[in-house]
């Protein structure tokens, strides 16, 4: 738990944000840079297994971050108790539900391109 | 000059208004202070905190035309009319401008601000060098007005769990103070969500400090320090 709470979590904060501008430049020199994006190199690059695992990789950046950055405003504005650990408890659900999605939908993929 | 002042008394009020006065200044009227002490003797149901007049003792602290400042540093030329001054913001207010410092002080008292060290002291004083004298400059200087404190949203979100602006500047006074030996136990009680991580670096603190101090330079060296300390 305190890998959530105080430093550790400031910490964290700042690590996945720093991941997640890496993905987002390397993204955008991609589309900038590289040959014009189609379904088919998309799903060919998402599906690899280098891509899967950055995909991974990505989205579990993305929910450590939404699950710091959410907590900051419920525990800045969201006072009482009967309220907060719903709230809480809610964003949790959200995000992992959001990783396992993905991580389900890559395997899956992964297995019909394998 | 037309000056509007928050008046709340609450013995007799249900509800804080505004009181528009007028007084016309005279040529010894400097400082916002110097207004209020005059219009003090022309309404003395206004009511103020203040002490040195000279921006030392932090009393007079209040919120000038919506920016916290101390009346008595504030130049009547750089205001503009008409002047609105109403108390602290996010703070109980006791009356007019004053308000409860309470819970501020309780956070200051919180941090323990005085040195710690349990090693038999010299004979005659715990030397420094220059250089980690140095380190206490931008530091030491806090009046605890409370402008910083009473300036900043996440202070307002929580001030009874939130240590502060003012607070967390003087507990790193004490972190980086070479002859304090209780760093790790004060690093270790600022490790919370909320003592010291409701700050969002918005910087209101450092915007509108009247000793042009840093507080929120000092809660970035607090957080580095908490890194360090965890490597």
């Amino acid at each position: 738990m305190r890998l959530f709470l105080g430093q550790r979590a400031w910490m964290l904060q700042r690590v996945t944000a720093v991941v997640l501008l890496l993905f987002v430049a390397t993204g955008a020199a991609m589309l900038v840079v590289g040959p014009p994006m189609t379904y088919d190199r998309w799903f060919a690059l998402v599906t690899s297994p280098h891509g899967s695992v950055l995909i991974a990789v990505l989205f579990g950046a993305l929910c450590l971050h939404g699950w710091i950055g959410l907590r900051d405003i419920v525990l800045d504005y969201v006072k009482p108790l009967w309220v907060r650990l719903p709230l809480l408890s809610l964003v949790a659900v959200l995000l992992i539900g959001i990783m396992i999605r993905v991580v389900l939908t890559l395997a899956a993929h992964m297995t019909i391109a394998g | 000059m037309r000056i509007s002042i928050y008046r709340f008394n609450p013995e007799t009020d249900d509800q804080p208004r505004m009181q528009d006065y007028d007084i016309a200044l005279e040529h010894s009227d400097k400082k916002l202070l110097d207004v209020l002490m005059r219009l003090k003797n022309l309404d003395d149901t206004l009511s103020f905190r203040r002490s040195c007049r000279e921006g030392v003792c932090g009393s007079d602290a209040m919120n000038i035309n919506g920016r916290n400042g101390l009346a008595c540093l504030k130049s009547l030329s750089e205001l503009k009319e008409p002047i609105v001054l109403r108390p602290l913001p996010g703070f109980p207010v006791i009356r007019d401008l004053v308000v409860d410092m309470t819970q501020f002080f309780a956070h200051y008292h919180s941090i323990r601000p005085y040195l710690i060290n349990d090693e038999t002291p010299p004979e005659r004083e715990r030397l420094q060098s220059p250089e980690e004298r140095e380190r206490l400059n931008g530091l030491y200087e806090c009046i605890l007005c409370a402008c910083c404190s009473a300036f900043c949203p996440s202070y307002w979100w929580n001030p009874d769990k939130f240590i502060g602006p003012a607070g967390l500047l003087q507990a790193y006074r004490f972190i980086s103070d070479t002859r304090d030996r209780a760093t790790r136990d004060r690093l270790a009680y600022l490790d919370d969500v909320y003592r010291l991580y409701r700050c969002r670096t918005i910087m209101n603190c450092t915007e509108v400090c009247p000793k042009h101090l840093s507080p929120s330079h000092a809660i970035e060296q607090i957080r580095l320090a908490l890194v360090r300390d965890s490597a």
